[in-house]
This record gives structure tokens, sequence and C-alpha cells, in this order.
């Protein structure tokens, strides 16, 4: 193999000044319904299994350890009924910054906030979305939604050189599962990097009451060699096999799921006992039974559960190797 | 300054100066920290990456050797078995400083004689791959995979050498030229066996981690191997009285020295590339490996013949098993043990052993070969010694 020089170095820059400031203003976020689920800890009894996927449970998944900011992104913030015109303000700050993308495994990221993916942004259709990006970061970057808005709101040539600011506003529509990133070039580089997020527009009739979740599918090529070395939702490696997520059986249980893996064609969401509704982009009503689904990158939708059964079900990527580099985790369903 | 008289006693005084100022220096660039290089450029940042030394297969587990061949500390961040992060122990320091190796142990259910492949991760996120082409168990030390590499050393070694040494009779009855032919042909094939040996070395050293390697420890070991056995020649010479010319029982111990080194080279390569299942240790390379080291043999018995003393049994014994010996000491070493830099030591000294043996061979022949080193009996010895081992190398190709 041939040797590589590590990169790490060079993104010190103004990261930890950036990084000490506030960081996500949610507008008129109120603090977490009572239904949100939590993600907790297993106990001891998994901790002794030497092999196969019992080795990769709880305390014996090679996981880091339990982060407040990667705890975060799992849970959107609440949705708002339906009120045209209200204003919904968040910021984004652009910074470099070493995260650990796997057990003792480090990776110079490129975050929005900190961390990669970055924060959800959610509105409620017809809100008007104002988002202050301020580029803390070494590099040129910029906010890229998808969703219907303005082309000088595209995200492609409102260029933030580093220290400078921009601020995108555009009414939120159509409603559904979105995603936004970072769409300075080199796009591939900008994207593996870290510059991604869920966005999620509410329809102006509220969805049904369920216990909601953020699955962001990510990678890390900690290598720079073209394949990733690590894969996950929502960050860190095997995050949700270590702290398996714990969810009721007497609610539903909504994913609001995206693709933003770098270099591999395709990902996937395969859950394991259940099958569940899945409603591409999540702009309609249609949706497809199944209990796996594939997405390209950028592809996104809405996942609806309903646990028929208690205990714990694994979910990961069909794709065996992603599954097997981090990209596996259990839902802990409790009644 | 005014000249003293040579062999005075401060010379020894006059040599630590450069040394003081060159210190002085040193601690004076040291103290300016990276303000001298940070006028070029930044220096780039360390390379961060492991070696993996050896991979062993053992029941239900794969162990893993790695080394930190950087400047800096490294520390074991990730490890994979085929694209697959797995939970593993590490028997020694997860952070290893430059140099240091750790063993990592992970519980793997692998498959028989299937090919696989061992990845460690730092914690800085860059990974090393080591492929294996076939997982085979390693053999644990026992008494029962002792016995079976010193039988592979006795095949490859001994008993070629033994049977070789069975031309003595008719080597005694062979006319002066013939005789010249087949010293000639001892020096053609010692000549084969040091370049083999050296190229070797070479290549072992290359793989080193680049501290410890460098043609340097190469030269090193034939230079003293070289000059050991020169040393030695001088010594044996001494005792029989040949006019300067080492020859008789005397050259054929040396020739079998050189011979010996290079089959413990052998015997530890034949030995570590079986033990990680590199060779698959096959009837033809067997039989390979004993067709080739037949003429080594010869090698030996050529001096003897033309010496005419009486030489006891026991003493031809002993010359075989100088020779041959060495080759299961080697499949020990090489079976039990990691030492990369012990097989490029070993490679470089009989390079340097084979080739001092052909100077004495050479100068032996020109004394007392009829038409010295230019008959056509010693060319054309010289040539076939060669041609013989490229050919019968062949078969333990």
């Amino acid at each position: 193999m041939a040797k590589k020089l590590s990169r790490k170095h060079f993104l010190a820059g103004a990261a930890p000044l950036v990084a000490a400031a506030p960081i996500v203003h949610l507008g008129l976020q109120q603090g977490a319904s009572a239904a949100v689920p939590s993600a907790t800890h297993l106990g001891h009894d998994h901790e002794h299994a030497a092999m196969g996927h019992a080795a990769m449970v709880g305390e014996a998944a090679p996981s880091i350890a339990r982060d407040a900011a990667i705890d975060a992104l799992l849970v959107p913030p609440q949705a708002l009924p339906h009120e045209p015109g209200r204003v919904r303000e968040y910021r984004l700050h652009a910074i470099d910054k070493d995260i650990e993308v796997a057990r003792g495994v480090t990776f110079p990221a490129w975050t929005y906030n900190g961390t990669a993916p970055g924060p959800v942004i959610r509105a409620t259709q017809d809100d008007l979305l104002r988002v202050h990006f301020a580029n803390g970061g070494s590099h040129p970057h910029t906010i890229h939604f998808h969703g219907i808005h303005p082309a000088n709101m595209d995200g492609v040539f409102e260029i933030a050189q580093p220290g400078e600011t921009f601020t995108y506003e555009f009414p939120a529509k159509p409603y559904g599962m979105h995603l936004y990133h970072c769409h300075a070039t080199p796009l591939k580089k900008h994207i593996h990097k870290g510059l991604y997020g869920a966005f999620i527009v509410d329809p102006p009739e509220p969805r049904k009451p369920a216990q909601e979740l953020v699955m962001v599918m990510n990678a890390f090529d900690t290598d720079g060699d073209g394949e990733n070395n690590f894969y996950a939702v929502n960050g860190p490696a095997f995050y949700y096999a270590r702290y398996p997520i714990r969810v009721s059986r007497s609610q539903t249980v909504r994913i609001y799921l995206a693709n933003l893996t770098e270099f591999d064609l395709i990902n996937s969401f395969h859950l394991h006992g259940e099958f569940f509704r899945y409603y591409p982009t999540g702009s309609t009503d249609h949706f497809e039974y199944t209990d796996t689904v594939l997405l390209g990158q950028g592809q996104r939708g809405i996942v609806e559960i309903d646990f028929a059964n208690t205990g714990l079900f694994m979910f990961h990527a069909h794709q065996s190797e992603f599954a097997e580099l981090g990209w596996m985790g259990f839902f802990n369903v409790v009644d | 300054m005014a000249a003293e008289p040579r062999g005075s006693g401060r010379f020894r005084l006059w040599t630590l100066i450069p040394l003081a100022l060159l210190a002085v220096v040193v601690l004076g660039f040291a103290a300016t920290g990276d303000s001298l290089t940070g006028l070029v450029r930044d220096n780039p940042p360390a390379a961060d990456e492991f070696d993996i030394r050896r991979v062993e297969f053992h029941p239900g587990e794969i162990q893993i050797r790695v080394t930190n061949p950087q400047h800096d500390d490294l520390t074991i961040g990730s490890v994979t078995v085929d694209d697959a992060i797995v939970p593993y122990t590490v028997d020694g320091r997860q952070t290893l400083g430059r140099l240091r190796s750790s063993t990592i142990e992970v519980p793997y259910q692998w498959v028989q004689d299937e090919p696989i492949a061992v990845g460690v991760t730092s914690s800085t996120g860059i990974q090393t791959t080591k492929e294996i082409a076939a997982a085979v168990e390693t053999p644990e030390i026992s008494g029962r995979s002792f016995l079976g590499y010193g039988l592979i050393g006795i095949l490859v070694g001994v008993i070629p050498v033994a049977l070789g040494l069975l031309w003595l009779p008719s080597l005694r009855r062979a006319a002066p030229q013939w005789l010249a032919a087949f010293m000639a042909l001892t020096g053609g094939l010692l000549a084969f066996l040091a370049l083999e040996a050296l190229s070797e070395a070479l290549e072992l050293q290359a793989v080193l981690p680049g501290p410890l390697g460098g043609p340097g420890l190469v030269l090193l070991g034939a230079s003293i191997s070289y000059l050991a056995l020169t040393f030695l020649s001088r010594r044996l010479m001494s005792g029989e009285g040949t006019g300067g010319v080492t020859g008789g029982l005397a050259l054929a111990t040396l020739v079998a020295i050189g011979i010996g080194l290079h089959n413990l080279g052998e015997g530890l390569a034949i030995g570590s590339s079986f033990a990680v299942g590199e060779l698959a240790l096959g009837t033809f390379l067997i039989v390979g490996f004993m067709v080739h080291n037949v003429t080594e043999g010869l090698g030996i018995a050529t001096p003897i013949a033309e010496g005419r003393g009486s030489v006891s049994l026991g003493r031809l014994a002993t010359l075989a098993l100088v020779a041959g010996a060495p080759a299961i000491l080697g499949a020990w070493l090489g079976g039990f043990i990691t030492s990369d830099v012990l097989a490029v030591v070993f490679f470089a000294a009989a390079a340097g052993a084979a080739l001092e043996v052909v100077v004495e061979v050479g100068r032996h022949v020109a004394h007392r070969a009829p038409g010295g080193l230019t008959s056509g009996y010693v060319l054309g010895g010289f040539l076939s010694g060669v041609a013989i081992m490229y050919v019968t190398g062949l078969l333990a190709g």
C-alpha cells in the first residue's frame, strides 16, 4: 500500500474561536416534547460475547463515547402548526474541526456547527426560512438547499469566502424530507468532508403524532484514497449499536432518512423483524410497504414504522460492507 | 600551529575538537526550533501509517503484529478484517513509539485456504492493509512442529550436502585438469550463491521499516562475514603451510562455512514463508531444493580431493553438518520467530562469506591449476557451476 501523508494539521485556523460561539439558534423552537424517544445505554448482558453481531452491541461496539451534540442530531426540532409568513431563523457556521468518526479514529472534517452531518433545519411549509451562514472555515463554502427557492438563494453562486457571511432567505416548500449541503467546488471534497444536513419541511396539515427521528447516512474516507473507511448514520460509526435507540411500541416511529454518502453510488436502509411505510421525498401520500429501501446520493424520504414486537431490532445498510464498517444500529423497542 | 611529532598522545585530544564544535552547532540549531526550516515552508505533516509485520492464524483468532515505523507516536485506532470493523484487544501498548511493536488479537472465524485482508487504521485515520493469499493455521511451537521444521532443514540442507560429498572417491581419481575444472565449478556455484544471497538481502531490507533497513545493513553484514572468513582462512592456512594459498581441508572448511551461512538464510526463508502460509512446501519444491543443494556437497568435496591427504569420515560428517545443519536452525528461527532484520543479516552474511570463498577458490585455482585461471577447464568449470545452480534453482523457484 502506498504511503500517505496525513493532512490534518493544515486545518487549525479559526475553528476554536467560532466553535465557542453560541451555535444553533433555533428560532421559535420550544422544549422537546415528552413523546421524544431517547437513546439508551444497554446493560451488561451483551458485553462478554466475543464474535459476530453480538460483539457489536452496547459496550462491545467500537463507537465513541456518548456525545450530546451527536444525540441532538437524532431528534428533529418540533414541528410547528401552519402559519404562512412566520419567520424561522437558523444560524450555520462552517467550522474546520477534527471529529471522532469511530472509536479512536479522528478525521479533519469540515462541518456546519461542529458536527457531520450538521444540525437539522426544520420549517413548516410557507414559513419564511432565514438561515444566517458564517464561514469560519479555511475554504470558501455555501449552503445549497434542496426544495423550491429563487435562483439567487440556491447556494451555487453565493460563495462565502473564509470570514464572510451570507443570509439565505426563502419561503419553505414543498413539504417533505429534504437536505442541504455545501456546493463549493470541488464538490466531492466539500461533501465528504462533512458539509451536509437534513432539512425538513412540514406539510400544512400536520402529520399524525409520532416518535420522530432523523437519520442522515454518511461515510468518511479518512485516508484520502477515494474509498470510505467508515460508514454511519448521523456521524460516528456504530453509534446506535453502542447506544441503541429506545422507542415505544405504542406509537409510530417516523424516521426522516437521507443519503449523503460520497464515493459510493448507493446506500440503503434495512430494518429487521418489521416492515415500514416508505414515502419517497415525503412530499406526497404515495408510499411503499417494505423492509429495505435503496437511496442514491441526495435521495431521501420518510420511514414510518409501527413495531409489532418489543426487543432489540437491528437496522443497517443492506450493503454488508457498509454495515460492517459502521452503518449498523439497534432499536430497543419497549412497551 | 607548531608541528608535533607523529604518534604523540595528544592527537586523541585534537580528535575531540570537531565533535565538540558539532555539538555546539547542533544545540544552537535545535534552540531555533522550526524557525530556520520555516524560512522555506512549513514542514509537511508527519506520516502516520503502521507497518503490518506478520499475520498469524490460530483457531478462532487472528494475530496481527504491527510496528510503528514513523518518527512520532502512533495509536491503533481501528482494525478491519476483509473490510469489516472487528473487535480486538492489544497485547502490548495501544500507542506505539518509534519502531515499537504490539500484537493485535482479533477473535475471528477465518476460512481455511481463502484469501483474507487485514487492516490497521491509525487514530489519524490512515489505514494499512495486508493481503494474505490463503489463510492457513500458523504452527504453534510444539514437539511436533519443532520436529517438522527440523526435518525440513535436514532434507534441504544436510542430506543433499552429505550426498554431494560422496563424489569424493571419484574426484580423488580425477586428472589434475579435471580437478581444476571442479574447483572452478565450486567457485561458480559459490558466486551464484553470493549473488542470490545478496539480492535476497537487498530485497528483504527494502520492505523493512525505513530506519531499520537500508542497503547499509546489507553492506555491514556482508563486510563482517567477509572479513571474519578472511581472518579464519589465514588461521587455517597457517596450520597447513601451503605457501600463502588456502587449499585442501582448510579450503573445504571455508567452502562449508560459506555454504552453511547460505543455508541458514535459505532455511529461515523457507521456514517463515511456510509458517505464514506464503509458501506451499510440496514434494516438488523439497526435491527442487535437494537437487539444488547436492551440488554444494560437490563444492566441498573438490578441495579435499585436491588436498590428497586422507580425511576421516568424522571430518567429512562434520563438514556436511557445518554446511547443511544451519538450514535446520534457519527453519526453526523462520518458523517460530518473527524477525525480518535477522533474515537480512543472515543473507548479507551469506553473501559476504560466499564471496570471500570465491576469492579463496580463485587464488587456489590460479596457483594450482594446470594452465591457471584462463584454461578452458577452469573457465568451463566456472560457467558450468553457475549454469548448474541456475538450472537446478528453477526447480526450487
